[in-house]
């Protein structure tokens, strides 16, 4: 009998191999290398037994901080006591003293920019210290997504420039990232589902021959934003507005405007947390998108008691970036901050886990996160920051994958954003660490106090 | 080990350099073939290595004594009893956490952990496992005399996962024939099928999945009315590219091994009326249904009509659940098999009407297609709730589509335009690939895991069809 060896089909699969081995031994080539040789063991590779997702009320009992301080990825890492500013004017909130207001910017990427984690963090904070407010949010969507729990926008006529496409030339982009121009007929309406609100702040560029702004809030007009001005400057308008009323409307009835954002308040004492989320973005657009001076001036009026910065989702996909220039542009971002609102907290914290689809088919954790988090942990000890590790709270490597095969499903299919429920988990890790550090620092100003025998507000904690 | 991932690759070259050698020595040959099926089975659990062969092998005696008995009685017995050996597989292994949460719903009480749970691949074995047995009990075919044919063509590695569902006394017959040869034409045709497999799932349905489809389905309410419009189209162009591809990988993998699975689809969205539709959709699962469930079913010689709706009726029902324990199937089933039985009781009261203008043709066309990608809202909603939410946000009548990016439009387009591309211009590619040299053959396999490479940098999500 001829030995039936299928020669052709043979000798397309050695040709197939040679091909896609050439670009490993040519440096020019190297880009284009489509499989590392060193991987087919991994054929033998035998998965653990699995078992189905971990329910919701399993994997938040897992999450609950009882670890010791030291090591406990659950808790804020603080050497430089950078946290302490916050934890006064907490203090000074929750002893309810007139007019103690704590705010915090919360700035984020992607997964902020639906509010999902913020959200939350905001509702376990106000219903244990007070609520100040919503504080900022976006004059119109700039993203079908963008959104704010307890906030709906309608509007029309807006152009909107986000700072990561630098559509304006100034780089002035607001607090919020993003700068919106509007003609006349261009309208917002924004409905508050939480009232209480007694006051609004308009952020807008005064220019000459500026257009109008007519504000209403339900049927009441409460004022009009002329917009002219002199020369050009970022300016902010105060308007007061009726607790009871649920809706706001911004309308442009004369010439052009241009606007950032309206920021809502209550009266305080209270939290008010500012949900900032920037779609796509990374260390550089803050550090250098966003025009310095201009940036730093919407800081200082913001006048925040804690800026927390969460950002590296995006900068995972680019290694070559993370080890060469992102350093540099972080460290330029904390910079501004600091020159901002010196006196302010600053807590850097790190991007949540980033699953990527294994050969197996498991989801595993993107290799360059781990290494991020380590740089960005650097980065914050050494520039006098404090720092979050919520890749680890979250669970570590593959929590991407745990999460999306939990039920419910705590993540998209993306494995990057979170769902309302991981999302959730994520704004208690982040709440309970700060609660954590909080308490500790209580701790130590009543030691202080039964040592010096002086009240409790005139301590400065060490 | 995904079909579409480089291990599974690695594993077929390696199947393929083992196999064709020991071509020519019937039992090495098949030992080759069962040793690289229970390896497939391995790697996703090697529980499977327990459950998988023990199961086959009672199949396998099962098999021999509905030959050897003559009784009817008997016949029943046996055949009843490989039925009770696989479908408790499933109820055990697959179904096992559904019945204790329903349980738990009804009594109140905590239900028990359940972790022996293997979803993957178990009802398309069973379905082939049953094919043997209810074949013989009808005297459609011999016993398969060989344990080692019976054993590798009921485990078959390609169609663990998804299919196609592969009758037993078709592929055995096949796997027992010694002294085969791969000819360079079977090859090439192997390759292509492979290549087509690989764009179709990383360039069209994964794409599709990663940046429209499941981001929509995850939360329906941050789209618009109009940007889900578009998800749930993308979503039936994702399964569909999704599942044949996986059905082209299959297809050339056995093909490589001088095997051939039957087809699974014939340009699906084509069809006039549902009833084409099953016969163009997944058309082994099809063909199963109405081979080994339909035609059992009682009152179907029956001179009335109803029994025929009722039975068509309940058999897209169970076709429903063997998706997957959940409402959604369920639903997803039940206005199929209430498209059906409709469609059958107009061909009854009016005859098969006349093929009619290209108008009308075009009418049906979309009617039908429209049904279809209407019903997969319940296939690919996570729960009902879930689908309601989307069919919410159709009503909301609320336009833009900023989520919907031009490259995922391109996309669209490109899938829908190749779908209902003639078959001769497809076929005439093949034809060209097959008759091109090795190293052209080669250098356009590379190309393809080129583009895969930096289009699908994520990864490939597992292939939709496996769950089920």
């Amino acid at each position: 009998m001829k030995f039936p060896w299928p020669w052709k089909p043979f000798a397309v699969m050695a040709a197939f191999a040679v091909i896609i081995t050439v670009p490993r031994f040519v440096p020019q080539w190297y880009n284009w290398r489509v499989y590392e040789w060193e991987t087919a063991g991994s054929v033998l590779d035998f998965q653990p037994r699995r078992h189905p997702g971990q329910p919701f009320e399993e994997e938040a009992e897992r999450l609950r901080p009882t670890a010791p301080a030291a090591e406990d990825p659950l808790k804020i890492a603080d050497p430089h006591g950078a946290m302490e500013a916050f934890y006064v004017s907490l203090l000074r909130t929750e002893r309810r003293e007139p007019g103690a207001v704590t705010r915090i910017l919360h700035y984020g990427d992607s997964p902020v920019t639906a509010d999902l984690i913020t959200a939350d963090a905001r509702t376990l904070l106000q219903e244990r210290f007070g609520d100040a407010g919503h504080g900022a949010y976006l004059i119109a969507k700039p993203w079908a997504w963008y959104g704010h729990r307890g906030l709906d926008v309608k509007s029309e006529g807006w152009r909107s420039d986000p700072a990561t496409l630098r559509g304006q030339k100034d780089g002035w982009y607001g607090l919020g990232g993003v700068s919106f121009t509007g003609a006349a007929g261009a309208w917002s309406r924004i409905r508050i589902r939480k009232p209480g609100h007694t006051r609004i702040a308009i952020s807008y560029v005064g220019q000459p021959g500026g257009g109008e702004l007519a504000v209403r809030s339900g049927e009441l007009e409460v004022g009009v934003l002329d917009t002219a001005a002199p020369e050009e400057a970022a300016l902010r308008q105060w308007f007061d507005i009726p607790p009871q009323e649920e809706e706001i409307e911004l309308r442009v009835t004369r010439g052009k405007v241009r606007l950032f954002q309206v920021e809502l308040f209550k009266p305080g004492p209270g939290i008010v947390y500012d949900s900032i989320g920037l779609n796509g973005t990374w260390a550089g657009v803050l550090a250098w998108h966003m025009n310095a001076r201009h940036w730093e001036q919407q800081l200082r009026e913001a006048q925040p008691d804690l800026v927390i910065l969460q950002y590296g989702t995006n900068e995972s996909g680019y290694r070559k970036y993370i080890d060469s220039t992102y350093p540099r542009d972080f460290v330029e971002v904390l910079r501004r901050i600091r020159a901002a609102v010196p006196e302010a907290s600053l807590l850097v914290m790190s991007p949540m886990d980033r699953g990527v689809r294994e050969s197996g088919g498991a989801v595993g954790t993107m290799p360059t996160i781990p290494h991020l988090v380590a740089v960005q942990a650097k980065l914050a000890a050494e520039n006098g920051c404090a720092f979050f590790n919520t890749f680890e709270a979250m669970g570590g490597p593959g929590t991407m994958g745990r999460w999306y095969m939990a039920e419910p499903r705590l993540v998209s299919a993306d494995f990057i954003h979170p769902l309302p429920a991981g999302g959730r988990i994520v704004g208690t890790l982040l709440y309970n660490a700060l609660m954590d550090g909080y308490n500790a620092y209580k701790q130590r100003v009543l030691r202080q106090t039964v040592a010096s025998g002086r009240q409790p507000g005139a301590v400065k904690p060490q | 080990m995904l079909l579409s991932s480089s291990i599974y690759f690695v594993f077929l070259a390696a199947v393929f350099l083992l196999y064709w050698p020991l071509q020519r020595w019937r039992a090495a040959s098949l030992a080759v073939l069962l040793f690289a099926n229970l390896f497939f089975y391995a790697r996703w659990d090697l529980n499977y290595l327990a459950l998988i062969p023990a199961a086959a092998f009672l199949d396998y005696c099962i098999g021999l004594g509905l030959g050897a008995a003559k009784s009817r009685l008997l016949r029943r017995g046996l055949v009843a009893s490989s039925m009770v050996l696989n479908l408790g597989l499933l109820a055990a292994f697959k179904y096992m956490p559904f019945f204790l949460g329903a349980w738990g719903a009804a009594t109140g009480a905590k239900p028990p952990e359940w972790h022996w749970v293997f979803p993957l691949g178990l009802s398309f074995y069973c379905f082939q496992s049953l094919t043997y047995t209810i074949d013989l009990y009808r005297r459609d075919g011999k016993p398969v005399r060989s344990l080692l044919a019976h054993m590798a063509s009921v485990t078959f590695f390609p169609t663990t996962l998804s299919g196609p569902i592969t009758r037993v006394l078709a592929l055995a017959p096949q796997m027992e024939k010694t002294g085969r040869a791969l000819s360079a034409e079977d090859g090439g045709r192997a390759f292509w099928r492979i290549g087509v497999g690989l764009l179709k799932k990383f360039l069209i349905a994964d794409y599709l999945a990663e940046n429209l489809v499941n981001r929509v389905f995850d939360t329906p309410g941050l789209y618009t009315g109009t940007e889900t419009a578009v998800a749930v189209y993308a979503y039936a162009v994702q399964l569909y590219y999704d599942f044949s591809g996986y059905t082209d990988i299959a297809i050339g993998s056995a093909l490589l091994l001088g095997l051939k699975l039957p087809e699974n689809f014939n340009r699906p969205y084509l069809a006039l009326n549902s009833s084409e539709f099953w016969r163009r959709w997944h058309i082994s699962l099809s063909n199963w249904l109405r081979d080994y469930l339909y035609f059992s079913l009682p009152g179907l010689r029956s001179r009335r009509r109803w029994p025929t709706y009722v039975n068509l009726f309940v058999t897209m029902l169970l076709g429903g659940l063997w998706h997957g324990a959940n409402w959604t199937f369920v639903v997803w089933g039940a206005l199929h098999g209430a498209a059906l039985a409709v469609h059958h009781g107009f061909r009854a009261a009016r005859g098969n009407p006349p093929p009619g203008g290209w108008a009308a043709r075009l009418g049906a066309r979309l009617l039908t297609a429209h049904f279809v990608i209407f019903a997969w809202i319940f296939f690919r909603a996570s729960s009902l709730d879930n689908a309601l939410e989307v069919l919410g946000r159709l009503a909301s009548m609320t336009v833009s589509f900023a989520n919907v990016s031009l490259p995922v439009a391109v996309v669209m387009a490109v899938g829908i335009a190749a779908h209902f591309l003639p078959k001769k211009y497809t076929e005439w590619c093949s034809a060209l690939y097959v008759r091109a040299p090795f190293y052209a053959q080669a250098a356009v396999l590379a190309l393809v895991v080129l583009a895969i490479e930096y289009v699908a940098i994520t990864g490939a999500a597992p292939f939709l069809y496996t769950q089920f």
